[in-house]
């Protein structure tokens, strides 16, 4: 196994509030991760940090060994990180498929290009395709994606996140506002894209039931901190993380 | 194939204008053309990647009188609109650099206040622009490359044709950037910057890039000015003047191609009309907006194009 990124003493304050507190861990390549906790545990806040959405003000970052902590998002996705937002957030006033081909354009280095038409862009138009057949939004293609219903957008943030090809992803809630069935869907087909686009991906999640029964490695997170991380069955048996969700059944 | 034929007429009519028209409907013209080049630079900034800029008077003022005072000094055409646009092109790359920096009200009121800077430099550098007298006696130099060929401006009409060439240079490779990747990667600035950002856009160079465009588009409309008019005086870089390309936009219509243009012969028209009747012409042109605005909000385009295939 091979660690993927990792963090050292990493820390986020909003005021005197440590959204992020001391957080030093190491997820590995390949594992299918899931970073749960109660409200205002800080994950948004440490994904935020691990995308470059964010700066902490103080720790470090290491992608594959290499230093990121004070890159900005957009050079992050080069190295091969993306991510999803738990708030919708796609272009909306664009097509469905221009929502995908932006960044597969980004990934070739081609957005700078400013006389070609977009369909002269063979290999983009191809990839973005093919992504588009992925996620099931094949016949959409042609809409604008502020007009697709809520599943729909949530699948097309999927997309758009897997487009630049990253080797690791973060997915902030990917399934939010779906109901029960859809939620199995999406996050069976996130599995699907990680098994087949070699991504590792890392997912905030709210049920239960989907993250013991998909993630191969669990991270809880209470108060800015981690609590404990483990598989699933190790954390299912942890008295600490029972506590913080109120005896709830795991 | 419609819009082909519309737009292949539209061409031919220009072109053969001189022949039946008078010099004052083919100054009215170029002014229209000035303005529709003038307007879509702005657009790109504002309909394409979601930057309103209240100071695009500021680069047409430097165009123009960067081309007047190449002029007064060497008077060849073609070297003074080359060298105003390239003015225009470096004031809004440094000027771009400390704008693109915030966005929304910021960033209008940081482009208002630079352009009106650049107003404050026409109106109190005497030495340089001849302050509120503005800059006199600019020629309407001959259009020539030396040795190979030479055109004599003198009559409106050839001048007419220089503009009318540009524009249609100008409109061509705007109708180019907007539908090449630079274009899409803009318009994902202006739909969402964090999104944009986290696909690997660099979202502050494609911005000043965006801006140094809009900034060389109103540079050439204000070159193309003092050959013209034979003068160039500082309400060309008041803001006011900074307002003309916002409210043609809006008019014409802001997530269209067109839209800019169709706004600028509307506008142009409208306040040729109104001023007639009354010297409060901006007055009523504002009801107009305000009606448009609240009616139909993509602008007179959009009237006419289809909901679904809105771009």
């Amino acid at each position: 196994m091979k660690e993927i990124i990792r963090t050292e003493s990493l820390a986020k304050y909003f005021g005197k509030m440590a959204a992020v507190h001391e957080v030093t861990l190491t997820l590995q390549e390949g594992l299918f991760t899931s970073v749960i906790g109660p409200n205002g545990a800080g994950k948004t806040t440490l994904i935020n940090l691990l995308s470059g959405y964010l700066l902490p003000d103080r720790g470090k970052i290491l992608f594959q060994g290499n230093e990121i902590t004070r890159l900005g998002p957009d050079r992050r996705v080069r190295m091969g990180i993306s991510r999803s937002f738990q708030v919708m957030n796609i272009f909306p006033r664009m097509t469905v498929f221009q929502n995908i081909l932006l960044p597969v354009l980004s990934r070739l280095n081609k957005t700078s290009s400013a006389f070609s038409s977009l369909l002269s862009q063979k290999e983009a138009v191809g990839e973005a395709e093919k992504i588009l057949g992925e996620v099931w939004l094949k016949d959409e293609k042609d809409f604008p994606a502020g007009e697709l219903s809520h599943g729909d957008q949530r699948l097309l943030e999927l997309g758009i996140a897997v487009a630049s090809n990253p080797r690791l992803c973060f997915l902030d809630e990917p399934s939010s506002g779906m109901n029960p069935i859809e939620r199995i869907k999406v996050l069976e087909l996130v599995k699907k894209l990680a098994a087949e686009r070699k991504t590792t991906f890392i997912i905030v999640e709210h049920d239960m039931d989907i993250v013991f029964s998909l993630s191969d490695w669990i991270v809880v997170m209470n108060r800015g901190e981690v609590l404990a991380e483990g598989r699933p069955a190790e954390i299912r048996a942890n008295r600490e993380v029972r506590e913080i969700y109120l005896g709830e059944e795991i | 194939m419609k819009t082909r034929l519309a737009i292949l007429f539209l061409i031919i009519f220009l072109a053969v204008l001189p022949a039946f028209a008078g010099k004052y409907l083919l100054y009215v013209t170029i002014h229209i053309l000035l303005l529709s080049i003038f307007s879509l630079g702005f657009n790109l900034l504002f309909g394409y990647t979601g930057l309103l800029s209240f100071g695009q008077a500021g680069f047409y003022a430097v165009g123009a009188y960067g081309c007047a005072k190449i002029l007064l000094v060497y008077p060849s055409l073609l070297v003074g609109i080359l060298g105003g646009v390239a003015l225009a092109g470096v004031a809004s790359l440094v000027l771009g650099v400390l704008c693109i920096r915030h966005t929304r009200i910021y960033f209008s009121m940081l482009t208002l206040s630079f352009g009106m800077m650049i107003f404050s430099l026409a109106w109190k550098w005497r030495d340089m622009t001849g302050g509120d007298d503005g800059l006199v006696g600019i020629p309407r130099a001959p259009l020539e490359v030396p040795g190979v060929f030479k055109i004599n401006m003198a009559a409106m009409e050839s001048y007419y044709y220089v503009v009318l060439g540009l524009s249609l240079l100008a409109i061509y490779l705007f109708q180019r950037i907007i539908r090449s990747p630079l274009g899409l990667t803009l318009q994902g600035i202006r739909d969402s910057e964090t999104r944009a950002a986290c696909v690997g856009v660099s979202v502050r160079k494609y911005r000043l890039l965006s801006f140094t465009i809009a900034g060389l588009y109103a540079g050439l409309a204000g070159a193309l000015l003092p050959p013209l008019e034979s003068t160039v005086t500082p309400p060309v870089a008041h803001w006011s003047h900074s307002a003309e390309p916002v409210l043609a936009t809006l008019l014409g219509g802001i997530y269209t191609f067109a839209g800019p243009i169709v706004g600028s012969v509307l506008f142009y028209l409208l306040k040729d009309i109104i001023v007639r009747f009354t010297e409060y012409w901006l007055i009523c042109l504002g009801v107009i907006v305000v009606v448009l605005v609240m009616g139909f909000r993509g602008g007179v385009v959009s009237i006419f194009l289809k909901e679904g295939s809105r771009r």
